[in-house]
């Protein structure tokens, strides 16, 4: 899931200037995991951006419904139109996906021209949980995992080397631009040496196809997933199966 | 390796001659005159000096502009380093060719430090390559004469590529794995990170074992005591020797500068007469010494490893 953290306030209210009726959209997806797009966080900035004088109207998205998916999303802005014909900005609190993707809808589809704006900073794809997070994918087209013992150079290096440790290394093992982060050069020759694969790390990794990284990358679906009643019992038996399934062992 | 030899450094360690390098740090100016100056002063000193590229990430001129200007004006053999912080392949490919056509011998391939500690902190960091691919790059244009899409060179630069290795690395294993990785691209010769410790320098090689392709130890006699603080307190896989540091700290009390000299001069000395009795003892095919505005030490130090 996409990690983000709220955007300061003096920043959002810079972005209101001249802006007094707003729109306050939530995220029911990664911004509710992350607690920055939850309902709960749409209530917080709402109250916040009234002390600050402003009017301000609030469209939380339930648990599942994410921002950027407009067939979820569309149905809350289509709900809703005519608070959104009658505002001058709507925050959203997802992360630059959601908030776009909501800002060409309205434009587009609704045909309702607003300044759709970020609340949120996206961090990044990260996984672990359920306090420690660490970024592990930055989604670049063309996965190396097979090459480096299932650890990601190009993400949990600092500097995205194909063929490291790079001379920088501390003392504990950590990374020269951060003492709290491992260098994954070191982890990456760990792993190796304990699945007897020490041959492959002396072995050159040629450099990134960062060809397959043409941004914006565009994605057809041939046969979408139906957001319908089932998906919905779908999710129910998954949160059944983990309330009541074996407990994974988790960080303190 | 190629047969070729383009460079008096690649001369004289095909030659097993004992090889002394130095080293130039080009500033935040719009001239190269201080590093001119200094190359002058150890011309016959050394077979060729380094030109620092943006070290530790400051942005300062130019290595390869530097570097020219240096071989040119002051007649001294220059190794122009070349980090992939700041350089896609694109860039890094271009550089060669420019360095080739600007009649540079010796290229040092580096990875670089990243940008976020140096004096340009939200700049974009590049690493399109590291240091083991742009050496393999180096050698693919210089020996094959192609590009990395496999694009005909005409004229192909005529150069050597050098790489760095780091003896104090954190974990020995995984950074002598590099090394032997850089070797497996092509590199030419090493040049080791600063060390200060014999012991550090021993198990490096003993790890390393025996490799085809001479290795110099990377020495720093420090003109300052803030030279010698600086690398203990921020150059990573550098330790400083406690006492070393101690005896260079009170030369700052030193008011007369003759004196003050004479004194860090003689401190370097009594350090370093055994660091080098050591090194005459290792693998090592020569020193680079990486004392940067400090010419007037060089004579004394390689009088010891004669």
């Amino acid at each position: 899931m996409i990690a983000q953290e709220k955007k300061p306030m003096e920043e959002i209210l810079g972005y209101l200037e001249g802006k007094q009726k707003v729109v306050v959209m939530g995220c029911g997806g990664c911004a509710t995991f992350y607690r920055t797009g939850d309902t709960k966080a749409v209530n917080e900035l709402a109250e916040n951006l009234t002390k600050e004088g402003k009017d301000v109207f609030k469209i939380p998205l339930p648990f599942s419904i994410q921002a950027c998916e407009i067939e979820k999303s569309g149905v809350f802005l289509e709900k809703n139109r005519k608070e959104l014909e009658n505002r001058d900005a709507v925050l959203v609190m997802s992360c630059g996906g959601g908030v776009q993707v909501v800002a060409e809808y309205m434009d587009e589809k609704m045909g309702i021209a607003k300044s759709v704006i970020p609340a949120n900073d996206a961090i990044g794809l990260v996984g672990g949980g359920p306090t420690h997070l660490k970024e592990t994918c930055q989604s670049c087209g063309m996965c190396e995992l097979g090459k480096t013992a299932g650890i990601c150079p190009l993400t949990a290096c600092g500097k995205g080397l194909m063929n490291g440790p790079c001379g920088g290394v501390r003392v504990d093992n950590k990374c020269e631009i951060d003492e709290n982060k491992d260098c994954a050069w070191v982890k990456i020759y760990e792993r190796m040496e304990k699945l007897d694969e020490l041959d492959k790390f002396t072995s050159i990794r040629d450099p990134h196809e960062w060809s397959k990284t043409k941004r914006p990358r565009l994605f057809e679906m041939e046969e979408p997933v139906k957001i319908n009643a089932s998906a919905g019992i779908g999710a129910i038996k998954g949160m059944m199966a983990v309330t009541f399934g074996p407990k994974p062992k988790l960080d303190e | 390796m190629g047969d070729e030899v383009y460079s008096d450094l690649m001369r004289e360690l095909k030659e097993g001659k004992y090889v002394f390098t130095g080293e130039l740090e080009p500033e935040k100016a719009g001239d190269v005159n201080e590093p001119i100056e200094m190359a002058k002063e150890l011309v016959g000193m050394v077979v060729a000096c380094n030109v620092t590229d943006n070290p530790q990430s400051f942005a300062y001129v130019n290595s390869m502009a530097a570097s020219y200007l240096i071989q040119k004006e002051a007649g001294m053999e220059c190794v122009y380093q070349l980090r992939c912080s700041d350089r896609n392949r694109m860039a890094l490919l271009s550089d060669v060719l420019g360095a080739g056509a600007l009649g540079l011998k010796n290229i040092l391939a580096l990875a670089g430090d990243h940008v976020s500690l140096g004096d340009t902190k939200d700049a974009k960091p590049v690493f399109d390559l590291d240091s083991t691919t742009l050496i393999k790059l180096i050698r693919t244009m210089v020996d094959e004469g192609k590009d990395l899409g496999g694009n005909e060179i005409h004229n192909p630069p005529k150069l050597h590529v050098g790489g760095a290795a780091a003896p104090g690395a954190a974990h020995l294993k995984a950074e002598v794995g590099k090394v032997k990785r850089k070797i497996n691209a092509g590199v030419e010769y090493l040049q080791t990170q600063v060390v200060y410790y014999t012991d550090v320098l021993d198990k490096f090689f003993n790890e390393l074992g025996k490799v085809d392709v001479p290795i110099l130890v990377g020495i720093f006699p420090a003109r300052t005591f803030g030279q010698a603080d600086f690398f203990d307190k921020y150059v990573a896989g550098v330790d400083v020797p406690p006492d070393y540091l101690e005896a260079m700290r009170a030369t700052k009390a030193i008011k007369d500068k003759e004196k003050k000299k004479e004194e860090v001069d003689r401190v370097n000395i009594e350090f370093f007469t055994g660091f080098l009795e050591h090194l005459k003892g290792t693998p090592a095919a020569g020193c680079h010494m990486m004392a940067v505005g400090y010419p007037r030490i060089i004579p004394p130090l390689k009088k010891l490893m004669e």
